[in-house]
This record gives structure tokens, C-alpha cells and sequence, in this order.
């Protein structure tokens, strides 16, 4: 099975100061993997260097088995920002927002088919948000709106989602239902997932993985191993913050 | 044009300003909207500063004023979407760059071709003459307007997503780069266009006004797009009426029918915050 996504020794630094050193990692297609570290730790620049956004100044990465950055199809990568502040006066609805993450599949000059419609309305449908594909996102609540960001990035049906701290500052039910929705990606969908993240209690009994990053990786690992050394994710929850706060 | 409309509009000078009026009315919401949720509503007003600056350069050098406008305007504004996208300026910062230089520039350029002994009459570039429009300005206006149409069925969803989040528009491989400069052209060329209207002054007013009050209404941004053109739209009918009616100056009749239907608007919906935090979006 060929990996979706590779870094290898992949270092990047701002000034002299290594923002990431030599991290390598894998994820295979169908994975949920979660990214952890503590604040600093270089998660949004190995993020970054993941999806394109910048080169690295060492080191090789392939998504889908290409350069990130002369990757031909787009929409087979989802990406949902860190918690993106809406304009409180945006008028635009669920459906027009989910549809411009179609834009990756279909072209961004292309009108779009029945395909893509069916896609979007799928997308919506994914993350439990059909009963409010014609309100405008700005009535929603937070965690409502992240749910709209999710299924924006699923609209181009991906094989890698990569989500950089969908549930930070949600409520509880919110955290449970992105929860929810991410699972339904990786069943149903059978898309890898790249989840960054400092709360993992909600999705902790779905992981196939934990990777731990103080500017290198400390631990790859299921969460099973990092429980034997002392860090629940799911009944404590607050171990992972905790431990993560001794690294830094 | 000698079609059969009632007054105010059954001379042929009125006819040609209704069809401009119209198309300018219409399509500047267009483009406004786009510039509205971009936080840069103001791009309009600098860039037509800018504009004054090729108009005074084209009297000076006796070249066709609008020629040198278009110009100017699109070069501008491809610099000030440089310089924001670099970071190199603020998107305010970078605007007022242009104001102050265009005005300037444009004073100068005016002043320098008066002491040549040129004929120079800036208040129609400034305030708009849109009662003097010839069939062959009706020409130029409408293919500027079915430009602007064209690339907003093409582009328009490509532009919110830009809009948006240009990070995620990135990622998903969208020429964010090649689309912030489209729409840098297009309020250029609008601009440009509009001179004939309302003048480089008033301009930023038609591109932003009906996009500020239809945001006030609207559910959607497709019913922000389509609302803003109507508004737009019928701010012309209305202020060109108004114009022939008690011999005002149409360009600022137009605008403030557009600035009187926002405050009905505001006034209806009970709310403002739309269009009172415009300002600070700059």
C-alpha cells in the first residue's frame, strides 16, 4: 500500500532558530493519525511544509506520492485551517461555502455538474449540517461553523484530510460531533486523516495513531503504547496537556 | 436612440445616460462586493485618485484622457494588490499611497498642461458628465459591463473562496495570486468606466453603497450579488430622474439616492452594523 503522505529528515528553520529538525513520519491511506506538541513545537510549520505551503530547506516530502507543491490534483487533499474567524456579516450560506472547497475537484473556472452538487450535498450530510444548508454560516454557532469548514475540505471527496485544531475553543456537544464526523471520514470515506490537536479525549477510542513533536518526533507510536507510559487520552484527558507541558 | 420611455427619459441624451447609467449601476456592485468582503472597500476611491492622475497625464500629453485613466488604473492597482499581498503595506496603508499620490500627481499634470496653454475641464473626469455620452460611449460602457458580468459567472465563486480564506484557496491549488489581480483589473477598469458617470470621486460610492445595503437584506452572497446590482440599478433610474427633474448634478444625485436607500434599509431592518463597520474594514 503506498503511504498518502511522507516526510523524510524534513528540517525548516526561521532565522537560525530550527523551527523542525529532521522529522520524518508516514501515513498510510485509511489512517486517523493525530499530531500533538507542545506550544512551539513546530506543529504549524511542519504543517506548512506538508501541504506545500512552504519548501523545506532539508529533507523530502511526498503527498499522494508527489511534491506537495506541483501536486496536479488538489482536491484529493482536504485542509481545514486552525478555527478561521468568520466575518460576523458574511452573507453567505452553508451550501455556497461547502461548494467553493469543490473548486479543488472541479477547476476553479468549470460550472459545476450533478456530480458536484451531490458531492457538496454529501459533504454537508457528512458533518450533520443538512438541516441548515441555507442559513448563513454566521448565525451558526462556533462549533457549528467548524463543522462547515470540515465539510468544505470534504466537498472535493480528499484521500488526506488534514485538520490543524478543528476543535479548539468548541463546546463539548461540538467536540462530540466533529468527533463523530471524523469518523464517519475514516469508515465511510476511507480518507487518512492528519488531526493536530491538544484535545484528543474526544477522539482518542478512534486513533490509529499518535505522533509526538518537539521540533523532531519524540514518539509514533498507537495509543495504546502512549498509555503504558503514562498518558491516557481518553478517560484522563488531561494527561496528554499535562505531559505535553513537561516536554516544553 | 429614440426608444418610446416616458419622462424624464424620452430625450435621446437621457436615453444614452439611462443605458450607461444602467450598465455602471449594475456591474460596479459587482465588483464591489467582492471588494466589500475583501476589506477593501476604499480600493475604489484610491484607484480612482490614481485615475484622476492619467486623465490630467492625457490632457497634458493630448492623448485620449480615458486611455491614459485605464492605464494608470490598472498598473495602480496591480501595485496595490502587490504591495498588500507582500505584505509589504497594510491594504489601508497601500491605499493611501495611491490617494495622495494621484491627487497630487493629477494636480500636477493639470496645472503643467494649462501653463502649455491646453484646454483644461477636469470636473467632468471628476464629478462625472453622464449627460453628454455619445452612442459610441454606450459601446465602450457596455462591453466593459458584459466583461465584468462574464468574469463574475466564471470567477465568482473561485473569488469568494479567495475572499474567504486565501490559506485553504491556496491548498486547494486556486490561483489566489492570478485572482486577486482579476479582480485588481476589473475595479480598474470599472473605475475607468464609471468616469463618465459619477466621476473618479463619487465611483467608490456606486461600487460600495448597494453592496453595504444589500448586505443589510440578504441571506446569501448570491442574493448579496444580485440585490447590490439591483440597488445599484435603480439608484441610477432614481437619480437620474431626480437630476433632470430639479437640474441637480447627476453623478451626486445617483450616489445620494444609493447613500438615502441604505439608510431606508437600515432604517427598515432595525440595524446598521453592515454598513456602519465598512469603514474600518479598509
Amino acid at each position: 500500500m503506498t503511504a498518502v503522505l511522507t516526510a523524510d529528515a524534513v528540517s525548516f528553520s526561521y532565522g537560525r532558530e530550527p523551527a523542525i529538525d529532521s522529522v520524518s513520519l508516514s501515513i498510510e491511506p485509511g489512517e486517523f493519525v493525530a499530531l500533538v506538541g507542545p506550544n512551539g513545537s513546530g506543529k504549524t510549520t511542519l504543517l506548512r511544509v506538508l501541504l506545500g505551503l512552504v519548501r523545506p530547506q532539508r529533507g523530502t516530502v511526498t503527498v499522494l506520492g508527489e511534491d506537495p507543491r506541483e501536486l496536479r490534483d488538489r482536491g484529493r487533499v482536504g485542509y481545514v485551517p486552525q478555527r478561521h474567524r468568520l466575518d460576523p456579516e458574511l452573507p453567505v450560506t452553508v451550501a455556497e461555502l461547502v461548494a467553493t472547497g469543490r473548486l479543488a475537484r472541479r477547476g476553479w473556472w468549470r460550472r459545476f455538474n450533478t456530480e458536484d452538487h451531490e458531492a457538496i450535498d454529501h459533504a454537508i450530510d457528512a458533518v450533520a449540517l443538512s438541516g441548515v444548508r441555507k442559513r448563513p454560516v454566521a448565525e451558526l454557532s462556533g462549533g457549528q461553523q467548524q463543522r462547515v469548514m470540515i465539510a468544505r475540505a470534504l466537498a472535493s471527496n480528499p484521500d488526506l484530510l488534514v485538520l490543524d485544531e478543528p476543535v479548539a475553543g468548541v463546546d463539548a456537544e461540538s467536540q462530540r460531533l466533529v468527533r463523530d464526523s471524523l469518523g464517519h471520514i475514516v469508515r465511510e470515506l476511507a480518507a487518512a486523516v492528519l488531526l493536530v490537536s491538544h484535545e484528543l479525549g474526544a477522539v482518542a477510542d478512534d486513533l490509529d495513531r499518535v505522533i509526538v513533536l518537539k521540533r523532531s518526533v519524540l514518539f509514533d507510536g498507537p495509543p495504546d503504547e502512549l498509555a503504558a507510559r503514562g498518558v491516557s487520552l481518553g478517560i484522563h484527558a488531561s494527561d496528554l496537556p499535562l505531559w505535553l507541558e513537561d516536554l516544553g | 436612440m429614440g426608444l418610446p420611455l416616458p419622462w424624464p427619459f424620452e430625450r435621446d441624451y437621457m436615453q444614452l445616460a439611462l443605458v450607461v447609467g444602467l450598465v455602471i449601476g449594475t456591474c460596479a456592485p459587482l465588483v464591489g462586493a467582492f471588494l466589500v468582503q475583501k476589506q477593501m472597500a476604499l480600493m475604489g476611491e484610491g484607484i480612482g485618485h490614481l485615475a484622476f492622475a492619467g486623465v490630467a497625464a492625457g490632457l497634458l500629453l493630448s492623448i485620449s484622457p480615458l486611455w491614459t485613466a485605464l492605464g494608470v488604473a490598472v498598473v495602480g492597482a496591480l501595485l496595490v494588490e502587490w504591495l498588500r499581498g507582500r505584505g509589504k503595506a497594510s491594504g489601508d496603508l497601500a491605499l493611501a499611497l495611491f490617494f495622495y499620490g494621484g491627487i497630487a500627481a493629477g494636480a500636477v499634470f493639470a496645472s503643467r498642461a494649462a501653463a502649455e496653454g491646453i484646454s483644461v475641464n477636469v470636473m467632468p473626469y471628476l464629478f462625472g458628465s453622464i449627460l453628454t455620452v455619445s452612442p459610441e460611449d454606450v459601446w465602450v460602457v457596455a462591453a466593459i459591463g458584459t466583461l465584468i458580468v462574464a468574469c463574475t459567472l466564471v470567477a465568482g465563486r473561485a473569488l469568494l473562496s479567495v475572499v474567504l480564506d486565501d490559506g485553504a484557496a491556496r491548498v486547494a491549488g486556486i490561483p489566489v495570486d492570478g485572482l486577486n489581480a482579476l479582480l485588481a483589473i476589473l475595479t480598474a477598469v470599472t473605475i475607468v468606466a464609471a468616469t463618465r458617470i459619477v466621476g473618479v470621486l463619487l465611483i467608490a460610492a456606486l461600487m460600495v453603497l448597494p453592496v453595504a445595503s444589500s448586505r443589510l437584506i440578504a441571506r446569501s452572497f448570491r442574493t448579496t450579488i444580485v440585490g447590490a446590482a439591483g440597488i445599484g440599478a435603480l439608484s441610477t433610474v432614481i437619480g437620474l430622474a431626480a437630476a433632470r427633474m430639479w437640474g441637480l448634478a447627476p453623478g451626486g444625485a445617483i450616489v445620494l439616492v444609493a447613500t438615502g436607500i441604505f439608510a431606508i434599509v437600515a432604517g427598515i431592518t432595525g440595524t446598521t452594523r453592515a454598513g456602519f463597520s465598512l469603514p474600518s474594514h479598509h
